[in-house]
């Protein structure tokens, strides 16, 4: 798990062996050092596309976290809270779409449907969103921690949307020297663009 | 440095005006206030702010406008219907610069565009944003405002590359029936503003400063972004702004130069505490831009940088 999590994130990492990881929404938390053993992955979530893609890629690749809490306020507009239930309890369509969230834009770019089907069989959610009462996320964590066995699964690797961007070659079509879109070029001669 | 051959549109808001060839006009420059967590707002559910510390703020932004050359505009952030009220009427009380309408919730955005409608300030408000996401009620309260500005948001969540996003302006991409800025036409927005989107980094910012010349060169309307969202959502960044907050400011405000070298006719610049780095930032960029292209016959007016500071 040297690698892990493999996407990074504006949140903190524990112990990668821990059962449980804490998506806090729009709150953040400190955790002390000890807690921090105990959870793999503590932080916010605040978009209802790119932050789920980064939740799901850091859980299927690591068959250690069979629980998400989720808590702390819930991402006013974007429902990061409400896609992830969402998306756990209803996938994707073939759009990209996530079934039944509520948020603005919840649609997933660089997630396929089998990682989405792998993060519904891997963890289960414990929903407590709203809840802000460090002490009462701590006793969940103390719960969770340990709770149940590895999943059966090995690693599921998940490209990040950095990696896996397609590297095509442009068919040039505009008529200038400096190449900016197929059909935009600058031709620095003139310093036209085009 | 370069033109565009397209015909370059500039938009006039409330007297400002927004777009043209690189180097014609100004950097267009917006703070934002009443921002999450922003500390002088007092009551967020009851749109409760400290009025004396709001007017400090919006009036250094528009002094630093006026000492710069670079219009300003005043980003204006509501988290609920109360609140996107009061700023509103607040903000414009105390300035004449335009202002935009943002808010995480449609429903927030759909009440500020009734109001400005409702008070006579649509003249001076943008929408900010017409995107993937807008929802039949918010074309309907659009199409049956007086606000005739806005912005449109080149975010793809599906395919954020530039053929993503370009697609979704101008066809829909299969997300929307038609393309955004149809949309935008069709609920009267005759005032367009492209805004590629930023976002974060590793997840295509830099795209977006390509879509800027793309987006001028296919259709001539005015671009511009928030790219300090690059920055500010950059872990890394964070870590070093915990050593030195200067490392943090340095980046923050330097990317406002990345923009205006891919073009970028406004900027959404973030906090408007940030407005006394931000303008000479700009108006350095502005005047480097304006030489670059005194060749080509553009002529910077009468308040550009170049004719002020130099």
């Amino acid at each position: 798990m040297s690698d892990w999590p493999v996407v990074k994130g504006d949140y903190q990492v524990g112990n990668g062996k821990s059962r449980i990881c804490v998506v806090t929404l729009a709150s953040h938390f400190e955790l002390a050092s000890e807690y921090m053993k105990k959870v793999a992955l503590i932080g916010p979530c605040h978009t209802e596309n790119l932050g789920i893609e980064k939740i799901i890629a850091n859980v299927v690749s690591n068959p250690n976290i069979r629980f998400i809490l989720i808590c702390g306020e819930e991402s006013r507009g974007h429902m990061s809270g409400n896609t992830l239930r969402a998306i756990h309890a209803n996938g994707i369509d073939g759009n990209g779409r996530i079934i039944g969230s509520e948020g603005a834009i919840p649609f997933i770019e660089n997630i396929s449907e089998a990682a989405v089907k792998r993060f519904q069989a891997q963890v289960q959610l414990i929903d407590r969103t709203g809840e802000t009462d460090k002490g009462k996320i701590l006793q969940i964590i103390e719960e969770y921690h340990n709770k149940g066995n590895v999943f059966s699964e090995p690693p599921m690797v998940v490209q990040a949307g950095k990696k896996k961007r397609k590297r095509e070659r442009l068919e040039i079509n505009g008529t200038g020297d400096v190449v900016i879109s197929k059909d935009v070029s600058l031709d620095t001669s003139s310093g036209i663009i085009a | 440095m370069f033109r565009f051959q397209t015909e370059q549109k500039i938009v006039n808001i409330a007297g400002v005006k927004i777009g043209g060839q690189p180097g014609e006009l100004a950097t267009v420059l917006a703070g934002t206030i009443f921002y999450p967590n922003h500390k002088i707002v007092e009551d967020e559910s009851k749109g409760l702010f400290n009025k004396k510390k709001a007017e400090i703020l919006i009036n250094k932004q528009s002094s630093c406008a006026d000492e710069t050359g670079n219009p300003s505009m005043v980003h204006i952030f509501g988290s609920n219907e109360v609140g996107i009220k009061k700023y509103i009427d607040f903000v414009s009380e105390i300035t004449e610069a335009p202002f935009l309408i943002d808010s995480t919730e449609a429903r927030v955005r759909i009440e500020g565009v009734k109001h400005a409608t409702e008070v006579g300030l649509a003249d001076r408000a943008i929408n900010n944003s017409i995107n993937m996401g807008i929802t039949d009620d918010e074309i309907e309260a659009l199409t049956h405002s007086d606000v005739d500005a806005s912005i449109v948001m080149g975010f793809n969540a599906m395919d954020s590359s530039l053929e993503g996003r370009i697609a979704l302006l101008e066809n829909g991409a299969s997300v929307t029936e038609k393309g955004l800025l149809q949309i935008a036409e069709d609920s009267g927005i005759s005032k367009i503003l492209i805004d590629p989107s930023i976002t974060p980094m590793g997840n295509g910012a830099g795209i977006a400063l390509r879509m800027t010349l793309v987006a001028k060169a296919k259709w001539g309307f005015p671009a511009g972004s928030g790219i300090h969202n690059a920055p500010s959502s950059w872990n890394w960044l964070k870590n070093k702004k915990k050593e030195n907050d200067l490392i943090f400011k340095a980046c923050d405000v330097g990317s406002i130069g990345l923009q205006q070298m891919a073009a970028g006719d406004f900027i959404l610049y973030g906090p408007i505490e940030n407005a006394s780095y931000v303008f000479p930032m700009a108006a350095m960029a502005d005047i480097m831009i304006a030489e670059a292209v005194a060749d080509f016959n553009v002529i910077p007016g009468e308040d550009h940088p170049i004719n002020k500071l130099v």
